[in-house]
């Protein structure tokens, strides 16, 4: 489950560090990718490639991690045993996607140790909306639904792009997306198609939720030099504006016929552009969430915090019986 | 303290603040193996993904649980990455075969062993791996330059892995029923949610 990677917390201004690559390299390099081929780790890459693409994939990683906080929470109060135990298949589902992710990201050169070093101190993000809380079963739903479907869409798009062990991993991430998709489709229409307080108690979810979601996949894209050459990398596949917009109409529908309603006045569609209007989202509460001043940042890096040093002595037990450190870096 | 909804952290009695961070040992994540799987009897083995693990055998359970729960197989391969020789990748439509230098002819000496090499060829860039078959030398790269003779007239191949077969963990075909899944577990299939039903149920109800 993941929200889209902003390409603005690159100055504007930053360099793109091209003039440092070797220019027969890089034409053949941007040659293999209009062709359509793939990227594999052996390859030469520029720098900015393998940096952007870290970036990307450790904060995939680190949102399969931390989103499976928020929901995993409620394995132990599921209403009923079907339910507790497709809720903490999903879960696990999300835990082995980080695994996956982590691999991928670590075939560029940063280590898993790295990368899980610099979440549990801050350093690098995950999807922001994971720093809300689940105050109810209804709120676990919308997660397992709506977040999900902006993650798939995403994902979908992030799986054209071109770097070889990034597509093998999602490939396999998005078949096990689909039944979290159903699943939580199918929890949320259970609630809103059921009794008074259930559905009440479903459309308070949603107003919570909705102002998150429509941060999802980020603020508009600025129109930058970075930008551009991300998109021509098969770095970034789509603009925020358009995941949004796809997210928008595909789930704005489902969403209605079950009689809930969306806590937003300015939501429609415009007819003439094809475009749906909506009131901006406060993206000065995004920066601010962040940057750690959210609900649930605390929480979430502390209980991530504690796995990490609750299994340090099982590390340190295996490690003991171990020869010197051998290769970390997967091959593919 | 950090206060929270769950009563399960709750009870944890977590610091508020970010305690300072021991450092960690080099290496504390172990070394990475390399998986491959049989989608059903008979099916060539095909690379999966790798996994970290500070053995073989540990690995083997890591990748059964990473690579078998949702996605049914019937047969697992796992081989340390260190193990595994491997060739530059050439392009979509090459063969790597055609680019792969000869080694010079071995001085005369005591002849080594030889041995089974496991030959893996990708054929497509962002595809995985498979097994193409199995040649007797007495290195890698003497494994390499007797499956350009075995399979070298295969085409497209981007880029091949060779590995000892010695260096492979393998199930045991006598220990296939780990790899089948109880019925029961319907519940994490896409197609088990009849979402639809109740949702043109409510519409009627309500139109």
């Amino acid at each position: 489950m993941y929200g889209s990677v902003s390409t603005h917390d690159i100055p504007a201004q930053a360099s793109t560090g091209l003039e440092n690559e070797d220019p027969q390299l890089l034409a053949e390099f941007e040659a293999r990718i209009a062709r359509g081929e793939k990227i594999e780790p052996d390859d030469y890459m520029p720098a900015l490639y393998r940096k952007q693409l870290i970036r990307m994939i450790e904060q995939h990683a680190h949102s399969e991690i931390i989103g499976s906080l928020p929901e995993g929470t409620w394995i132990t109060r599921a209403p009923g045993f079907r339910r507790k135990m497709a809720q903490m298949a999903k879960v696990q589902d999300e835990v082995g996607h980080a695994q996956l992710l982590y691999s991928a990201a670590e075939t560029l050169g940063k280590s898993r140790e790295e990368m899980l070093t610099d979440l549990i101190t801050g350093k690098s993000k995950y999807s922001n909306v994971f720093n809300y809380p689940t105050p109810t079963w209804a709120d676990s739903n919308v997660i397992s639904w709506l977040i999900d479907a902006g993650a798939i869409v995403n994902q979908m798009a992030n799986a054209r792009g071109s770097y070889g062990p990034y597509c093998r991993a999602l490939e396999r991430i998005c078949a096990e997306e689909s039944f979290h998709l159903k699943y939580g489709h199918d929890a949320v229409v259970h609630m809103a198609t059921g009794t008074p307080v259930q559905r009440r108690m479903m459309q308070e979810a949603l107003n919570r939720w909705w102002p998150p979601i429509m941060t999802f996949f980020g603020p508009a894209d600025k129109a930058s030099q970075h930008t551009e050459i991300l998109m021509r990398w098969k770095v970034k596949m789509a603009s925020n504006d358009d995941c949004r917009q796809q997210f928008l109409d595909m789930y704005v529908p489902k969403i209605l016929e079950i009689g809930l309603t969306i806590p937003d006045p300015n939501l429609r569609k415009n007819e003439e552009t094809g475009k749906w209007e909506y009131t901006e989202p406060d993206w000065e509460e995004l920066r601010r969430v962040i940057n750690g001043d959210g609900p649930c940042n605390q929480e979430r890096l502390a209980v991530r915090r504690a796995a990490e040093e609750n299994g340090a002595w099982v590390r340190r037990a295996l490690q003991a019986k171990r020869q010197a450190p051998k290769a970390v870096r997967p091959l593919a | 303290m950090l206060s929270s909804l769950d009563p399960r952290i709750a009870r944890l009695a977590l610091p508020d603040a970010p305690a300072a961070l021991q450092p960690k040992a080099a290496f504390d994540q172990f070394e990475t193996y390399e998986v491959f799987h049989q989608k059903k009897d008979g099916a060539p083995f095909s690379y999966v993904g790798p996994v970290h693990a500070p053995s073989a055998d540990v690995a083997f359970l890591f990748a059964k649980e990473q690579y078998s729960r949702r996605a049914a197989c019937s047969g697992m391969w796992v081989v340390p990455t260190s193990a595994i020789s491997l060739t530059r990748y050439v392009g979509d439509q090459e063969s790597v075969y055609d680019v792969v230098p000869t080694p010079a002819p071995e001085a005369p000496g005591v002849p080594a062993e030889s041995e089974d090499y496991l030959i893996f060829h990708l054929k497509k860039r962002g595809k995985a791996h498979t097994h193409v078959g199995a040649v007797q030398a007495t290195s890698a790269a003497d494994a390499l330059e007797q499956a350009k003779r075995a399979f070298g007239e295969q085409r497209p191949v981007v880029n091949v892995w060779v590995m000892r077969r010695a260096d492979v963990l393998t199930s045991e075909l006598e220990d296939r029923d780990i790899w089948s899944t109880t019925p029961e577990k319907k519940y994490r299939d896409a197609i088990a949610y009849k979402v639809q039903d109740r949702i043109d149920r409510f519409k009627q109800e309500h139109s």
